[in-house]
């Protein structure tokens, strides 16, 4: 009984934790948007700004990947 | 390999599919334990991501001779085709695409770093995706021993098949029951545990392999008794796995005679497991030979990816940024630290406290940077090799959309990995006292850069 309430606990935080994927789906969303518009104006630029998009595309993901870290700890450490 | 390979391809890859669905068949996929940090070998210090990893560095090693050696050595020399000049486009585009962001002077510098990163994170990243690892390893007695009682509890785990000789896979249809659940087991349960062809805990004993009968005279290995009881028991349950190894046949018979022990006239008790000398008991437990169902099996994989580690991510963060500070002070100086401690404004501008509180939040900064680079990876690698064999599992026949996912997904950390170390290596080096006429504005100079870029184009 007590595993189970642990284990419930468990899912329920987990998945809990994943909420702050939200955050980061909404910034790598709009980052890239903003990127491939710009691109359509302005293709010479496209490798610059390819550059800077990915640099915003993984400082966004960092945030929903500590999410999913702690979600991973979550489950399999704790 | 003058054999003519064209057209012949296509068979190989069917049957190469066609094994695929009677391995399907024949060895279900039962879904792992996952376990976060590397799994040991029963070796006790080798993890498998430090395996896989000495695989990494050895292909590594491989690719900058072979480089070296198909380089053209004049100008005159045609270039090998091939892997070769794959390679060179790779590492061309890769340099000029560097060359954009850093600029000439420290590309030199950076560029080594960034182009070691990349390979060194790209292969831990593919490894990955290479069938077997993940899920071909070492067999494991699951037993957890308590370091209060010493007493050892054993977890989940399945039963096994024998698909060759020495061979086993766990079976997925018989999940293991412990001693407790087979005692109060309806009859029904037990009946279709039997047409399952798995144990019932309590009908019938398994005997181990022939091989496994030779030690059975062995007594038990005094250790676990004279010695605090929980690393006795650790000894013993590694003692098993080894024992167990089917793969690994030049182990078995030297490992077979400590672990190996045959309790033939024990039937699976379920009192005197719970309370006759219960230490005792569940030792043996332990090491009961290969397929005796009162044991939970699962799997150490020989090979996990590197990247699943937070070891090897951590480190290669912090030579990234240690490395990244060193650059800094090549290129600055001493005065690269009034990035950090900037009093210099302190008494002169009013805004001076800020400029205090940005340098100490670039200071934390740093350290965060250390934190980010390792978890990212990190995070992107193990869930991908989660999701991997979870679809495995979950979709038999149809995991290959994901491997092609996974593929894209280790290149693009690779990239980005040895992009940041390189845009943070690049903003080590711009020079501050640009600050003082453009306030804040290298802050981000790839943004910088690229304004500069693109005011010619400008109307």
């Amino acid at each position: 009984m007590e595993e189970a309430v642990m284990l419930a606990g468990k899912a329920i935080g987990a998945g809990l934790a994943m909420i702050g994927a939200l955050g980061g789906g909404v910034g790598i969303g709009l980052a890239v948007g903003g990127a491939v518009q710009a691109m359509a104006r302005n293709p010479d630029f496209s490798s610059t700004i390819q550059t800077n998009m990915i640099l915003g595309v993984a400082f966004a993901e960092a945030v929903a990947i500590y999410a999913l870290v702690v979600s991973l700890i979550i489950l399999f450490v704790l | 390999m003058t054999f003519n390979w064209s057209g012949k391809r296509r068979w190989v890859a069917l049957l190469l599919l066609i094994a695929g669905f009677v391995v399907m068949l024949t060895v279900p996929p039962v879904i792992p334990v996952i376990q976060l940090p590397g799994e040991v070998w029963p070796n006790g210090w080798m993890t498998n991501t430090l395996a896989a990893s000495i695989i990494v560095w050895i292909l590594l090693i491989l690719l900058a001779f072979y480089t070296r050696g198909a380089m053209p050595k004049g100008s005159n020399e045609v270039p090998r085709g091939g892997f070769y000049n794959l390679f060179e486009m790779a590492f061309e585009g890769l340099y000029g695409f560097v060359r954009n962001i850093t600029g000439e002077r420290y590309l030199r510098y950076i560029f080594s770093f960034f182009m070691t990163i990349f390979l060194i994170v790209l292969l831990s990243n593919w490894i990955e995706l290479i069938p077997g690892v993940d899920s071909v390893g070492f067999l494991h007695a699951r037993a957890q021993s308590d370091p209060a009682t010493g007493a050892v509890e054993v977890e989940e785990g399945f039963e096994l098949n024998t698909v060759l000789p020495g061979v086993y896979a766990l079976d997925p249809d018989c999940p293991w029951l412990s001693p407790e659940e087979t005692a109060v087991m309806t009859v029904e349960a037990r009946i279709a545990r039997e047409q399952q062809n798995c144990a019932t805990g309590t009908t019938r004993v398994i005997e181990g392999p022939e091989a496994l009968v030779a030690g059975a005279e062995h007594e038990l290995e005094p250790a676990a008794d004279s010695e605090s009881a929980e690393a006795g028991v650790e000894a013993a349950a590694t003692e098993a796995a080894v024992a167990h190894e089917g793969a690994v046949t030049g182990d078995t018979e030297g490992a077979v005679e400590e672990g190996g022990r045959i309790d033939e006239a024990v039937e699976p008790d379920p009192e005197a497991a719970e309370t006759g000398e219960p230490q005792e008991e569940r030792l043996e437990a332990v090491h009961a030979p290969t397929g005796d169902p009162r044991v939970p099996w699962h799997i150490i994989p020989f090979l996990r990816a590197p990247s699943t580690d937070l070891n090897m991510t951590a480190a290669l963060a912090l030579i990234a940024v240690v490395m990244t500070q060193v650059l800094g002070f090549r290129a600055l100086g001493i005065g690269y630290l009034t990035k950090f401690f900037n009093f210099r404004t302190l008494l002169t501008s009013p805004l001076g406290g800020i400029d205090v509180a940005v340098g100490l939040l670039e200071l934390i900064g740093e350290f965060a940077r250390i934190l980010s680079f390792a978890f990212r990876l990190l995070g992107n690698i193990f869930a991908g090799s989660i999701l991997l064999f979870v679809m495995s599992f979950l979709i038999p026949f149809l995991p290959w959309p994901f491997f092609i996912l996974e593929f894209f997904v280790g290149i693009i950390q690779a990239l980005v990995f040895a992009l940041l170390t390189a845009i943070f290596m690049n903003l080590a080096t711009a020079s501050h006292h640009a600050e003082d006429e453009h306030g804040h504005a290298e802050e981000i100079p790839v943004e910088a850069s690229a304004v500069g870029e693109m005011t010619p184009a400008h109307p």
